[in-house]
């Protein structure tokens, strides 16, 4: 491979990486809060939200990052609201006819994608600045890092709740003979904040210890 | 013209972008219109259920409600029958602006017209965890068995005990969404019972005439 293939390559894979970690949105960027907060009740309406996220993120990079030579200075957020919107729309509209009970309980939070900032901040700092290649790879990246974040928050505030994950019982429940009270306060809002506090206390111990 | 000319020149990808994108929703819409419609029927249907258990629903007539400010709205009525063809009751669909967004829900009246046998939320983007707990049963269950006229929105505590059949007590947290599910049934219940009852009596004369002839 070339030196200008090798550099390219390194690109790609350190733009990827880089959502996954080093610019994480919901760990390190603490964008995105708000479905983070509410959607992570439980693992699959976290998991459809991620789905609907990368779809969000990768239409509207690819399209902002097509049109970037294009746009004037003083339109461009409008124009990256629109193009959010639309794909949002559609990702809405698809929910509503195939998964429409997961429509249902992730209610007003997938439109409300159109307000989540990791896409209009991923078309303002990449896709209007790189070109094609990069835009997805960053989209790609950004939502799997959006994706696995909520998971595991959704995950531990669902086994804390429940004592399942994804309906699948894992500690064995008092009621039941076995030893697990389950938290309901983990699967109401106190529960969304405390988890994510002590994650994110987590991640800048981790950090710091590896700096 | 030159304003003209500067116009097109700044937005004239704004003007191909709202054009391009709004196609491209159409086209979502018209392929998945089907699908969402035969959805919303099949919650309708598994709700109209859950209140009239054992009922067989059928389309009874399409009718036209007067709403506030003299706005109209279509209502489907449907008839609950029992196997054997005996009437259980009546279901229609109502909505109504609520806190964030449009209420509808699915209305069940008795086979009467004298009482609400309950009601089902349909779709609400209320506040989860506030709004949306016009869901649940505690406001629901002030509606089943009240006689139908028109109910009052009180605050926990301001009720008054003589008046439980008329008055109902908002949930704390979501007295903006309570008030609108009263609203929707103040302005929906008695128009609808009055169609309902001109529908029966129409249908009667028919038979009647009928039956002469």
């Amino acid at each position: 491979m070339t030196k200008k293939g090798e550099t390219k390559v390194a690109l790609y894979k350190e733009t990827l990486l880089a959502g996954l970690w080093r610019e994480n949105p919901v760990f390190r960027l603490l964008l995105g809060m708000c479905p983070t907060l509410a959607v992570t009740a439980a693992v699959k309406p976290a998991f459809t939200m991620g789905c609907c996220v990368i779809f969000v993120l990768i239409c509207s990079n690819i399209v902002v990052s097509l049109m970037r030579n294009f746009l004037k200075p003083h339109l461009r957020i409008l124009m990256f609201t629109l193009t959010i919107a639309t794909f949002v729309t559609i990702a809405d509209l698809y929910l509503k006819a195939f998964v429409p009970d997961m429509s249902e309980t992730l209610g007003p939070y997938v439109p409300l994608i159109i307000v989540n900032c990791i896409i209009i901040c991923r078309a303002e700092a990449c896709a209007s600045k790189n070109g094609l290649a990069v835009s997805i790879i960053d989209a790609v990246g950004m939502g799997i890092g959006f994706t696995l974040t909520l998971c595991l928050l959704a995950g531990v505030r669902e086994l804390l709740a429940t004592g399942a994950v994804c309906e699948i019982a894992i500690l064995p429940l008092l009621k039941e003979d076995g030893w697990f009270v389950p938290w309901a306060a983990m699967s109401m809002p106190v529960g969304a904040f405390i988890t994510l506090g002590l994650m994110l206390g987590l991640v800048n111990l981790i950090s710091r210890s590896r700096s | 013209m030159i304003r003209i000319k500067h116009f097109f020149q700044q937005s004239w990808l704004l003007i191909v972008a709202s054009f391009a994108f709004g196609l491209l929703i159409a086209v979502a819409n018209a392929r998945w219109s089907d699908e969402i419609e035969w959805n919303k029927t099949e919650k309708l249907n598994r709700l109209s259920s859950a209140l009239l258990p054992e009922a067989r629903l059928e389309l009874y007539a399409e009718v036209e409600i007067e709403l506030d400010k003299g706005k109209k709205r279509k209502v489907k009525l449907r008839e609950a029958v029992s196997r054997i063809g005996d009437r259980l009751g009546w279901t229609f669909e109502a909505a109504g602006s609520g806190f964030q967004d449009k209420i509808e829900l699915v209305i069940a009246l008795d086979k009467d017209l004298k009482t609400i046998v309950g009601y089902k939320v349909l779709s609400c983007n209320e506040t989860p965890g506030f709004g949306d707990q016009i869901k649940d049963k505690y406001l629901r269950e002030q509606f089943k068995d009240a006689p139908i006229g028109k109910f009052k929105p009180v605050k926990r505590g301001e009720a008054d005990p003589e008046k439980t059949d008329s008055e109902i007590v908002t949930i704390t947290g979501a007295t903006v969404s309570s008030e609108a599910v009263v609203k929707i049934f103040n302005v929906y219940v008695e128009k609808v019972k009055g169609k309902i009852e001109e529908l029966v009596q129409k249908k009667k004369g028919q038979i009647s005439d009928d039956k002469e002839g």
